[in-house]
């Protein structure tokens, strides 16, 4: 007997390091915040149990994952920890992309195990059940189809135990899943916050609490809404990459970019360090977004050359291949680069959307330039994305793409000196982008369209309009470099000398820790010190 | 850049993100009725498209489908049904407001397809075929004698 025991303390101090409560730290990581989730498993694996069901909070995919297997193997009758695997492996469960095939096939195993072993709580059961609905006839089904059923499935089990705060917390971030970028009320968010809200006040270092609040407001009229959770989250769990970058989803939201800057450079570190190459990427896009805001073009081009040399990324996955199409065409046109936009060279991945993203910026640049062939070339690159998109009934990316093209041609027939056809085009972008929301791949469009009408306005001479749209474009994308630049020559081609110095004012506040000479702040400061 | 791009595989699928897998590779019925359409056994495919209905009440592409095979069935009312929830589901489903519009042309309902016109013009502000063929049809009918 003694034997065995000792046989079965080795299993558990292999298997689970220190058996470490979910808030301590660890050789694989350090804090991860504060979760309980009682389970029937042996009590020195519920520490470890916790630890990986924070990790699951996080998003921290590999370790999570891991860490509900290493249970596993501790206790073999520890059926929960396979309802911890089917769902860490259900990935980022608010992009909308989902398990992997193969993912998928890994989760039904791990569902089968814990049936076969047989949860010893009802509870147990129940959180299994609930997991096991999102892969049911998973290759048959679209992912909305498996999103709602599962917010549904936990829905019923944060009704069935309703004290029970880890079944609240789930039922909401679940529920924000199902929130589409079409839907302005936002209203599976804003349910979902609600629920948060309240757990917030109970358990204000848990992580999924802080995380999903942060999901629960990323968009533009309730961002602010998700300050308070964005800054405590970072501090929550300071060891997962996702936690650091997450903040600045709201960070971005808000136009605080010294705080994006900050937590995503974090966010990369810990990810290149932790081998989540995708998570690496992901935070240098938003990092390089908020550098060019802050003018601190040399931060920025540093920021992509460091993010270039990251390896590992999955191709299977968006998340990579968007930010490495995406930094570079942002390098260029926040910049107004022009001419370095029409020369950026494709990335050759499998997304139409993410090639897009290089055409996009490779035309507006050359019909920008003057070279209206160009533009046109690579208009028909767009078209043929777009209708890849239609066909593969992807209406989002499709209607972004299309965005793109209303402004290509816009700029296109300007070039032409068709200009009342190029603002139709341009406003027809505008609005088509405004029906909906940026995806959370991406801290923004490359950029905002409505912007661009703005600086279509104002080569136009029509500067009062410019400055309408210009303002209209900061609510839903607040304090940009380019926005208030193009609002300070509105307002001073228009007369407004006060609102032309005010506008100048807050370009030259938001650029005075800018590493390069960009020309425009050069006349800024002539303006202010006028 | 270069070296990291070669990493990534040409275009040969379209992205997994909110793609709903076809509704002809995840739903029987909705094959079958596909391949009805093809024979032009439009009551087959009615039926067939109606079942998968049962399952996918929210599918444009469905509903459309549903409003084509009862356009040629001339069961006129149907198909204004099965077109107007496709395009409430979808509002610039393109197809859809040019098969409407075609079908308002059957009915002889002049009006009603320049609607239709109209809002394709709004859809495609860049060059559609839909809108190409939707204003074939309706010149074709202005030609026709009465």
């Amino acid at each position: 007997m003694q034997a065995r025991l000792f046989q079965l303390a080795v299993v558990f101090s292999l298997a689970v390091p220190g058996f470490l409560h979910a808030d301590d730290t660890d050789s694989h990581a350090g804090p991860l915040g504060k979760v309980s989730f009682p389970s029937s498993c042996d009590p020195r694996v519920q520490p470890a149990f916790e630890r990986a069901v924070a990790m699951l909070h996080s998003f921290w995919y590999s370790a999570g994952e891991q860490a509900f297997r290493d249970v596993l193997k501790a206790d073999p009758q520890c059926a929960i920890a396979t309802w911890g695997v089917a769902s860490i492996l259900m990935q980022n469960p608010l992009a909308g992309q989902g398990a992997s095939p193969k993912g998928a096939e890994q989760a039904q195993a791990a569902i089968d195990e814990g049936r076969r072993i047989g949860a010893k709580t009802e509870r147990e059961r129940d959180y299994i059940e609930a997991v096991a609905t999102y892969y049911k006839d998973f290759a048959t089904r679209s992912e909305k189809d498996r999103q709602v059923s599962r917010a549904t499935a936990y829905e019923a089990l944060a009704r069935k135990y309703p004290t029970d705060d880890e079944a609240q917390i789930f039922y909401a971030l679940y529920l924000a899943g199902t929130q589409t970028q079409a839907d302005q009320t936002y209203a599976a968010y804003l349910k979902a916050a609600a629920i948060l809200e309240e757990e917030f006040k109970k358990y204000p270092d848990h992580p999924g609490v802080a995380h999903y609040l942060i999901h629960s407001y990323d968009a533009p009229p309730i961002a602010s809404k998700g300050l308070v959770a964005a800054r405590r989250y970072a501090g929550i769990a300071p060891d997962a990459p996702h936690a650091l970058h997450m903040p600045s989803h709201i960070f971005t939201r808000v136009g605080a970019w010294q705080e994006s800057v900050a937590t995503n450079l974090r966010s990369r570190e810990v990810a290149k360090a932790g081998n989540e190459p995708d998570e690496a990427f992901h935070a240098s896009d938003y990092m390089v977004y908020a550098d060019l805001q802050l003018a601190r073009d040399g931060e920025a081009r540093r920021a992509i050359d460091d993010a270039m040399k990251i390896t590992g990324a999955s191709p299977a996955r968006f998340v990579a291949p968007y930010a490495m199409a995406a930094m570079p065409a942002r390098y260029a046109m926040e910049r107004g680069a022009w001419q370095e936009a029409a020369n950026l060279q494709p990335l050759g991945s499998s997304f139409p959307f993410v090639e897009s993203i290089t055409y996009f910026a490779r035309a507006l640049g050359s019909a920008r330039s003057g070279d209206l062939a160009a533009a046109r070339k690579d208009a028909e690159k767009l078209e043929a994305y777009h209708n890849a998109l239609l066909a593969a009934k992807n209406n989002y990316w499709a209607t972004e793409v299309e965005v793109q093209q209303l402004s290509v041609a816009g700029w296109i027939a300007l070039g032409e000196g068709k200009s009342e056809e190029a603002l139709k085009f341009m406003r027809a972008a505008a609005d088509l982008e405004d029906r909906s929301e940026k995806h959370i791949v991406t801290p923004g469009r490359i950029v905002p369209a409505r912007e661009l009408l703005g600086d279509m306005l104002l080569e136009l001479k029509q500067p009062a309009a410019a400055l309408k749209e210009y303002e209209a474009s900061q609510q839903r994308e607040p304090n940009r470099f380019r926005n208030y630049l193009g609002s300070a020559r509105a307002a001073e081609m228009a007369g407004d000398r006060a609102k032309a110095a005010a506008y100048y004012q807050k370009l030259l506040a938001l650029a005075k820790d800018a590493d390069t000479a960009r020309p425009e702040l050069v006349s800024a400061k002539k303006f202010a010190a006028l | 850049m270069v070296a990291i791009a070669a990493a990534f595989v040409p275009i040969v699928v379209a992205d997994p993100y909110e793609a709903d897998p076809d509704l002809a590779v995840r739903d029987e019925d909705y094959a079958a009725g596909q391949r009805a359409v093809g024979k032009k056994d439009w009551a087959e495919a009615a039926r067939l498209f109606q079942r998968a209905e049962l399952r996918h009440p929210d599918e444009a592409d469905l509903q459309n489908m549903l409003g084509y095979s009862y356009r040629n069935q001339k069961q006129y009312d149907l198909a204004f049904k099965h077109y107007k929830r496709a395009i409430e589901l979808d509002p610039r489903h393109r197809g859809a407001h040019e098969y409407i519009g075609e079908t308002y042309l059957l009915v002889g309902d002049l009006a009603g397809a320049e609607t239709q016109l109209a809002a394709l013009k709004e859809i495609c502000l860049l060059p559609c075929a839909e809108l190409k063929d939707l204003e074939r049809a309706i010149a074709q009918y202005r030609g026709k004698p009465r």
